[in-house]
């Protein structure tokens, strides 16, 4: 319970900071923006992917921009530990008495909460795009976008806490968290790539939260309860954000440890009694 | 209320560079309610001990017990006891001063009238009184370290660790941060270490303790300390300190001792001091530059014990001029 109230703090920390910065903010959100934007309205015409039917590239490329918020929102609140841990607010928080989980829980809330409300924004998108969002249907989106952010996160945060440098972040993101998301079906279906090239994304599990994503659109909660691939999804989902977790939680716990002296003759060598 | 049994620490090796022992063999105890002192040159081990004793690192080897806790074993509960003023900033500057309190609250529990209360009293010897909403990247340095200290000792830590907490203060703000840790200190019976490279903060603690190379060469109380190089010392600058300290030791007999361009005539008792001067001036007038007597401070004795002038210390009483003297 205790980790929960300490984990709510941290994320509500992380909340306000990243509200108090308003170049994050707009950058954060128009950043998709732009994209989706320009990269829809370029594509469409000539977009027309084997058996979609009159899917839009604007439409097509929803989904897919919503992620990518999820990503860069778990980017950037993941980049601040490597700043923080060894000169920073972090410091403080480690040698609190809290349990491990909290420092991670707290840090990928917060991530997911900054995801959450530019991604819910975006939802307003929606009926423009001739997309109908029952109510109903708001539930799984929801729940979606909480998985997603949690298990970016949670990556981020993986990733982040064994760095020393935030360049060193950066190259990171660049050759590993942004081909997560090129090959998520976020810019191009899986249907009609090069095999080898599919089979890399079936794989990979932001592929899985993708279609987490982009299924509340099309169907209803009880069409999507009873469909194999959606609930195949929604399980890798659930096990990349929990898998990553724990693995954080473990690797905050754990103290970095000294090695076993050498065994030289020296005067330290003297016997104890 | 520390007890550091037989601690080693050795950093692993990488490909270039062999294992390094930062702390070798260490045993000391901290006692209760008392304010110690760890000081030591850069790489002295010093902040590698601060870092085991936090809980952020385990060592190679011994063992701490934190009030009959042991530090490995149920880190847990010694946090608990614990606080911990960190040498860069530890509280979240775009949050304010109020906010910061409330999430360190957060961390150890504090809610309700006892946080109220806890934070009214650890704002008391503070000049954050009308700042509290004000976001800490706002405030001078000397109020942002007092946030820190404030917010550690809402908890009321049994045990303060502090690690260089005077970096970057101007003097009369290191000196209002010094007092409000001594006040702090006896008030309520901590135990205090801090580590430092600035004797002059050394002078009314309880005992100070110096490292080198990872290991502990003294500790003892600041009189103590002092009393090891005598109450007097008599400190000349030779235009060439090389020659001029081989001839006091050849044609005088005097134990001397070299630091930079100074040579230091020290253990002298008191009165000893002046006919030392007088004897050298006699012989030597045209080659000494300056020469003066000095009481030794703690600054010396860690001169002396360490056999190297701290990096970081004091300007020299008599400024250096270099400019065409050679």
């Amino acid at each position: 319970m205790s980790t929960f109230r300490v984990a709510l703090s941290l994320a509500h920390r992380e909340f306000t900071r990243f509200m108090r910065q308003p170049h994050r903010v707009v950058g954060t959100v128009a950043q998709p923006l732009l994209f989706w934007l320009f990269m829809g309205a370029g594509f469409s015409g000539s977009f027309k992917p084997p058996g979609m039917g009159q899917i839009s590239y604007l439409e097509y490329f929803y989904p897919g921009i919503m992620l990518m918020m999820m990503l860069f929102a778990s980017i950037f609140s993941s980049i601040t530990i490597i700043e923080d841990r060894d000169a920073g607010f972090l410091q403080g928080v480690l040698v609190a008495p809290v349990s491990r989980m909290a420092i991670v829980l707290g840090k990928v809330l917060g991530g997911t909460a900054i995801a959450m409300v530019q991604t819910v924004i975006f939802t307003i998108a929606a009926p423009f795009l001739g997309l109908h969002l029952g109510l109903a249907s708001l539930v799984p989106l929801v729940a979606a976008f909480i998985l997603t952010g949690v298990g970016f996160s949670a990556l981020g945060f993986l990733l982040a806490w064994g760095m020393r440098s935030t360049a060193g972040f950066h190259a990171v993101m660049m050759v590993f968290l942004m081909p997560l998301w090129m090959l998520s079906g976020a810019l191009f279906p899986v249907t009609g790539v090069p095999w080898w090239l599919q089979a890399v994304m079936m794989i990979n599990p932001v592929h899985h939260a993708l279609n987490v994503i982009r299924a509340p659109f099309y169907a209803g909660p009880q069409t999507l309860l009873a469909d194999g691939h959606y609930l195949l999804s929604l399980a890798v989902t659930v096990g990349w954000a929990v898998l990553c977790l724990v693995v954080s939680m473990l690797r905050v716990g754990k103290r970095e440890k000294g090695v076993t002296p050498i065994p030289v003759g020296t005067a330290a060598m003297q016997p104890a009694e | 209320m520390i007890l550091i049994d037989r601690l080693t620490h050795v950093y692993p090796g990488t490909r270039k560079l062999p294992p390094r022992t930062a702390i070798a063999d260490l045993t000391m105890e901290v006692r209760e309610g008392e304010f110690t002192i760890l000081s030591g040159p850069n790489g002295s081990g010093k902040s590698t001990l601060f870092r085991i004793l936090c809980g952020l690192a385990l060592p190679s080897g011994g063992r701490i017990t934190v009030a009959g806790h042991d530090l490995f074993a149920e880190p847990a509960k010694v946090r608990r006891i614990l606080g911990v003023v960190f040498q860069s900033p530890a509280v979240d500057k775009h949050l304010t001063v109020a906010e910061n309190l409330r999430i360190h609250a957060d961390l150890y529990g504090l809610s309700g009238r006892d946080f109220a209360a806890r934070r009214d009293e650890a704002l008391a010897w503070t000049d954050l009184g009308g700042r509290l909403e004000q976001k800490v990247d706002t405030l001078s340095g000397g109020l942002a370290r007092q946030v820190e200290l404030a917010k550690v000792m809402m908890t009321r830590p049994r045990v303060l660790l502090l690690d260089e907490p005077t970096t970057g203060l101007d003097p009369a703000s290191r000196r209002n941060f010094l007092a409000a840790l001594h006040r702090l200190q006896k008030d309520k019976r901590m135990t205090v270490l801090m580590t430092s490279h600035v004797f002059a903060e050394a002078d009314d603690v309880d005992r100070v303790a110096v490292m080198r190379e990872g290991h502990l060469l003294a500790y003892d109380t600041p009189q103590a300390l002092k009393a090891m190089i005598g109450t007097e010392m008599v400190v000349v600058q030779p235009a060439d300190p090389e020659a001029f300290a081989a001839k006091l030791r050849d044609e005088q007999g005097f134990a001397v001792r070299r630091h930079g361009d100074e040579i230091r005539l020290e253990e002298t008792e008191n009165g000893e001091g002046l006919p030392m001067l007088e004897r050298i001036l006699e012989r030597y007038r045209p080659e000494i530059r300056s020469i003066s007597i000095r009481q030794p401070g703690l600054e010396d004795v860690f001169v002396h014990i360490t056999g190297r002038a701290a990096r970081d210390g004091a300007p020299s009483e008599t400024p250096l001029q270099r400019t065409g003297s050679r």
